[in-house]
């Protein structure tokens, strides 16, 4: 087979590069298949429990994942008819879109007025344009009910609040967009502001896109300009090139072949799939640069190319089509992930390798063989300079094999320490850098306004019960004195606000009644002058379950862990069996995705380890070599999480995920390694110069490898900081790698240099 | 615009735009049969017990039952709450007036007040019913425009004229237009599809009457709001006719009581 295969390149060139081509455009024609799908909240396992219950919550009383839009001018009142006219006509424009479930303003807001016996409820704002003394008598009103006016109106009285809630199972990109598009549209003349969960979740993937892929062109750029700096051939690199982006079309095309085959939305292209071509990318780039490097090698020594090309193709097509195997292993344990997404991308990245281990093992050298090489060019004749650094790095870790594994081992240690100062962070605001439009304008609806974020508390029992009212008054009265909690909302609220009006607007009676009968009498007396759907997004029909939404500002993932926890608390000494109380809301979902994440990510990196230590273990025919195949990757897989807790990145949805894909690509150094030794031990080197003249033979390739793929290090420019993470990771799984085999691999090897070459 | 007393509503029903005529249809206009409608011949009071379900999208039902007295055509009427029990003792009084507001009140008993209520909103639910205010109200002949679409057109086998009924600006409706069948022997109305101002279909309702001393009488009506799939069913019950209902009655010291059977 392995024969057959490198014939085909060395003895029918043209014949595979055509077929080569041909198969890629197949692959490639997927493309029309291709959907990009942005809805984040697609990507929310189903089955955690936290999102069963915000599932409910979401059927019984509307979607809670609200979006806030504030506008207004600084300094200039917006109990102004102008202001009040424009906020009337963006409210009933949003009010028409088929995402919007409701809109909460002062434009849709009831009022309830009492006088002499007498109770009405009607529009705050009235339609149509206002007079002066009706836009003075809205803002009259809310001054007397201090709560209501918080909600809708800015702390300074110069920006309005728009509170607008999404239909259920809505596409949040699409509803942000066209919620985005009306304000603009409406509101040209004043500042806008946008915020909450949903905006966001909308917002980013699209935005994230665009970022990652114009610095993926920079780092593409990047990568080139290494590469020919170390190879000095413009044909080599070009080669390499093809390779790449033949490997990336056909993964591309694959994805929407198999979402058009199965149908399956697994195969959308998710904001979880950005980091994929670029991925790809250094894996492609990677089988590439070992071809090219070892058959300049050759090509150096014996100055036959069809003799050099055979020669190449002998000794990488083995750790070639391992390091393939065992990264298509490690991608596609991904099926364990709770995101079914990622077994999706798991499968097309897989499909993308081994299209990319095909072209560099057939197409690549077939293209060798049409090239007129030089024999005598600088690029052949004499080592680049990364080539003569490698070579004495590599001398003098084989000099003191002791002290590298010791100093390794330290290191190692300080990253097993960093492991316990790791912390999670889910949301979302902390995605964008300070200073960046978005976050400056969460800043300002946290300052300003009713904040961004929000919590929410499902409620059971009997609801009309006085006891049980009294009892969400108090709780509300907690959680409002949390320092970021600006405002809650429950039926409790409507009650107190009806009693009062009913006993002639007397503020003592601004509480829950004292009886069942009473709060029942104020139900019927609503629903005789209103609409009592005005409540669904509070109590359901049955008056059995209630809702109480908290809006806050901003806070970190710990703060609201510990702030839940204070809930709990508050709750198992103050609720009785009479009444159940469940918290929920987007960022108790995400918290408890990011743990499920984590574990599920340390599992699949275990179960990559493990199956790749066995295919090594196979391959080499040798335990010994199964476990070392596995070290470096097992160091970068502590170190990458440990540096993260030592520099104070944080663990999200996001970089959990991605932590341990970057880390599947760092096991190629170890296997090329390995094979390397074993085949000059089978060949009769000396177990004296064994280690040095492996570290000489692969350790520059490997430098090269991880020095090209660095260049995606420019992803750390990025204004969203997973992005940053990303280009972190990337340059760190590099590093870690491919340091880790030449020094950690290398040095243990030397140590048992005796043992292992004689038992080749 | 007048809002017409639930019993009248009951007895004229939702669109009781249009109550009966007897002559025969032959080369009538859509006015006409609105007309004719209109002049339908109704008893001077009336009293039943009636049952209202309401229920939601997810199949969760409420059930009210209340008993109603109106005279003058319904300008006049009172209603109690019967059950459940959370609401029994609630009572409702309403009087129209032709010159200025009209009357609303309700009696509330846990607190021992009377509360004069006011929806200025037409488009409201009534009791969270499907029923809005409009559609409570006799629609002034004068205030729409009628054409005939269609004439003998069985539904519920009974033969029907179509109509279609659109409100003019001055009636200031939360309908663009109503598509209602009217039986050609009672001139009752047997359907009704009501429109919203994007032309969607926003209410369906479904009519069932009898004839009793004369006079035809709805004993079921049936209201489907399309767009918040919410639905209402009525059922009356006990219904008593002409049996000299007295005007004082209609007082608001009369509502802490209700009436014997």
């Amino acid at each position: 087979m392995k024969r057959w295969l490198i014939s085909q390149s060395v003895d029918h060139p043209k014949r595979t590069i055509i077929l080569s081509i041909i198969v890629t455009l197949i692959f490639a024609s997927g493309f029309r298949f291709f959907k990009m799908e942005d809805d984040m909240l697609k990507l929310l396992p189903e089955d955690l429990e936290s999102r069963i219950t915000w599932d409910a919550v979401q059927e019984e009383f509307g979607n809670t994942n609200l979006m806030f839009v504030a506008f207004g001018n600084r300094g200039h009142s917006v109990f102004d008819p102008e202001v009040l006219s424009d906020l009337y006509t963006v409210s009933h424009e949003l009010e028409g879109l088929v995402e919007v479930d409701e809109i909460i303003s002062i434009a849709t807001l009831n009022r309830i007025d009492s006088e002499e016996g007498f109770m009405e409820v009607s529009d705050l704002q009235p339609p149509g344009d206002l007079t002066r003394e009706e836009a003075d008598d809205i803002r009259r009103y809310l001054m007397e009910n201090p709560e209501m006016m918080k909600r809708v109106v800015g702390d300074h009285g110069d920006y309005l609040n728009v509170v607008v809630r999404p239909v259920v199972n809505v596409a949040s990109d699409k509803f942000r967009n066209n919620v985005v598009e009306v304000t603009q549209r409406i509101l040209g003349a004043y500042d806008i502001h946008y915020g909450g969960e949903i905006y966001l979740t909308g917002t980013m993937p699209m935005l994230m896109r665009e970022d990652v892929l114009k610095l993926m062109k920079l780092g593409l750029a990047l990568m080139v300009l290494i590469m020919l700096l170390s190879m000095r051939s413009v044909p080599a690199v070009a080669m390499v090139l093809a390779v790449i982006l033949m490997s990336m079309l056909a993964m591309m095309g694959f994805m929407g072949w198999m979402l058009r085959l199965t149908g399956n939305d697994i195969f959308y292209f998710t904001l979880l799939n950005t980091s994929m071509p670029i991925i790809l990318l250094t894996i492609a780039n990677s089988d590439g640069v070992h071809v090219m490097i070892k058959f300049f090698g050759k090509l150096r020594i014996s100055g036959d190319v069809k003799e050099s090309v055979f020669a190449t193709m002998n000794s990488l097509m083995l750790p070639i089509f391992l390091t393939s195997l065992t990264t298509v292993v490690a991608f596609l344990s991904l099926a364990f992930a709770p995101i079914r997404q990622m077994l999706g991308y798991g499968i097309t990245i897989g499909a993308g390798i081994v299209w990319a281990w095909l072209l560099s093992t057939t197409f690549l050298p077939a293209m060798m063989m049409k090239k007129k090489w030089n024999p005598a060019s600088r690029a052949i004749t004499k080592p680049s300079l990364l080539e003569i650094v490698t070579g004495k790095f590599g001398y003098l870790v084989i000099r003191h094999p002791k002290k590298v594994l010791l100093g390794g081992l330290v290191i190692l240690g300080v990253g097993i320490w960093g492991l316990f100062l790791l912390r999670v962070e889910v949301n979302i605001i902390t995605f964008f850098r300070p200073g960046t439009e978005i976050r400056d304008s969460l800043e300002f609806m946290d300052l300003e306004m009713t904040g961004t974020m929000d919590l929410e508390l499902r409620l059971e029992g009997d609801l009309k019960s006085p006891q049980n009212l009294q009892k969400i008054v108090n709780i509300q009265a907690f959680l409002e004195t949390h320092p970021a909690v600006n405002t809650s909302i429950s039926i409790a609220d409507v009650i107190k606000q009806m009693h009062r009006t009913v006993m002639d607007d007397d503020p003592a009676f601004d509480t829950i009644p004292d009886s069942r009968e009473k709060v029942n009498n104020l139900f019927t007396l609503y629903s005789m002058s209103a609409d009592p759907d005005d409540f669904s997004s509070l109590i359901d029909y049955d008056y059995k379950t209630g809702l109480v939404t908290t809006l806050m500002r901003n806070i970190s993932t710990s703060d609201i862990v510990k702030f839940v926890n204070e809930i709990k608390s508050y709750l198992a000494e103050n609720i009785d069996d009479h009444m159940s109380v469940t918290i929920t809301g987007m960022l108790v979902i995400f918290n408890d995705l990011v743990h499920l994440l984590v574990r599920s990510s340390l599992m699949s990196i275990f179960l990559s380890i493990v199956l790749i230590a066995i295919i090594a273990a196979v391959s080499f025919k040798r335990m010994t070599w199964g476990l070392l195949a596995v070290i470096p990757l097992s160091g970068a897989v502590i170190m990458n999480f440990g540096l993260m807790g030592v520099f104070g990145i944080h663990l999200s949805h996001i970089t959990a995920i991605l932590s341990s894909i970057i880390i599947g690509v760092g096991v190629d150094f170890a296997i090329h390694y390995i094979s390397q030794f074993k085949n000059m031990a089978r060949h009769g080197i000396g177990k004296n110069e064994l280690s040095q003249q492996v570290v000489r033979e692969v350790g520059y390739p490997i430098v090269l490898d991880a020095a090209s793929n660095m260049s995606f290090g420019v992803l750390l420019f990025s204004v969203f900081i997973p992005v940053m993470h990303i280009g972190g990771l990337m340059v760190f799984a590099m590093v870690s790698t491919s340091i880790g085999t030449l020094t950690l691999l290398a040095a243990v090897i030397e140590i048992f240099n005796g043992k292992l070459s004689n038992g080749r | 615009m007048k809002i017409h007393p639930f019993l009248k509503y009951v007895d004229l029903t939702i669109i009781s735009v249009i109550l009966a005529a007897t002559s025969p249809a032959f080369g009538q206009t859509g006015y006409d049969v609105a007309k004719s409608v209109d002049e339908r011949p109704e008893p001077a009071d009336m009293k039943t017990d009636l049952t209202m379900i309401l229920t939601n999208s997810k199949g969760q039902t409420r059930t009210s039952t209340l008993r109603l007295i109106n005279v003058d055509g319904g300008k006049k009427q009172m209603l109690w709450f019967l059950s459940p029990a959370d609401d029994k003792g609630v009572s409702f009084l309403k009087i129209e007036h032709d010159d200025q507001d009209d009357e609303l009140r309700l009696w509330l008993p846990a607190f021992k007040k009377v509360r004069r209520i006011s929806s200025n909103k037409k488009s409201e639910a009534f009791m969270g019913s499907d029923l809005s205010y409009e559609d409570m109200t006799n629609r002034e002949l004068n205030e729409n425009d009628y054409e005939l679409l269609k004439e003998d057109e069985v539904v519920l086998n009974i033969p029907c004229f179509v109509i279609q009924t659109v409100p003019k600006p001055i009636a200031e409706s939360e309908y663009s237009r109503h598509v209602t069948w009217i039986a050609m022997d009672g001139r009752y109305p047997v359907n009704e599809e009501s429109y919203d101002h994007a032309g969607k279909l926003l209410k369906s309702k479904t009519f069932i009457f009898k004839k009793q001393n004369d006079y035809w009488i709805p004993t079921e009506i049936y209201v489907e709001n399309i767009q918040k799939t919410h639905n209402t069913r009525l059922n009356f019950k006990n219904i008593h006719i002409d049996t000299g209902v007295d005007d004082d009655l209609f007082q608001e010291k009369n509502l802490k009581r209700l009436p014997i059977e």
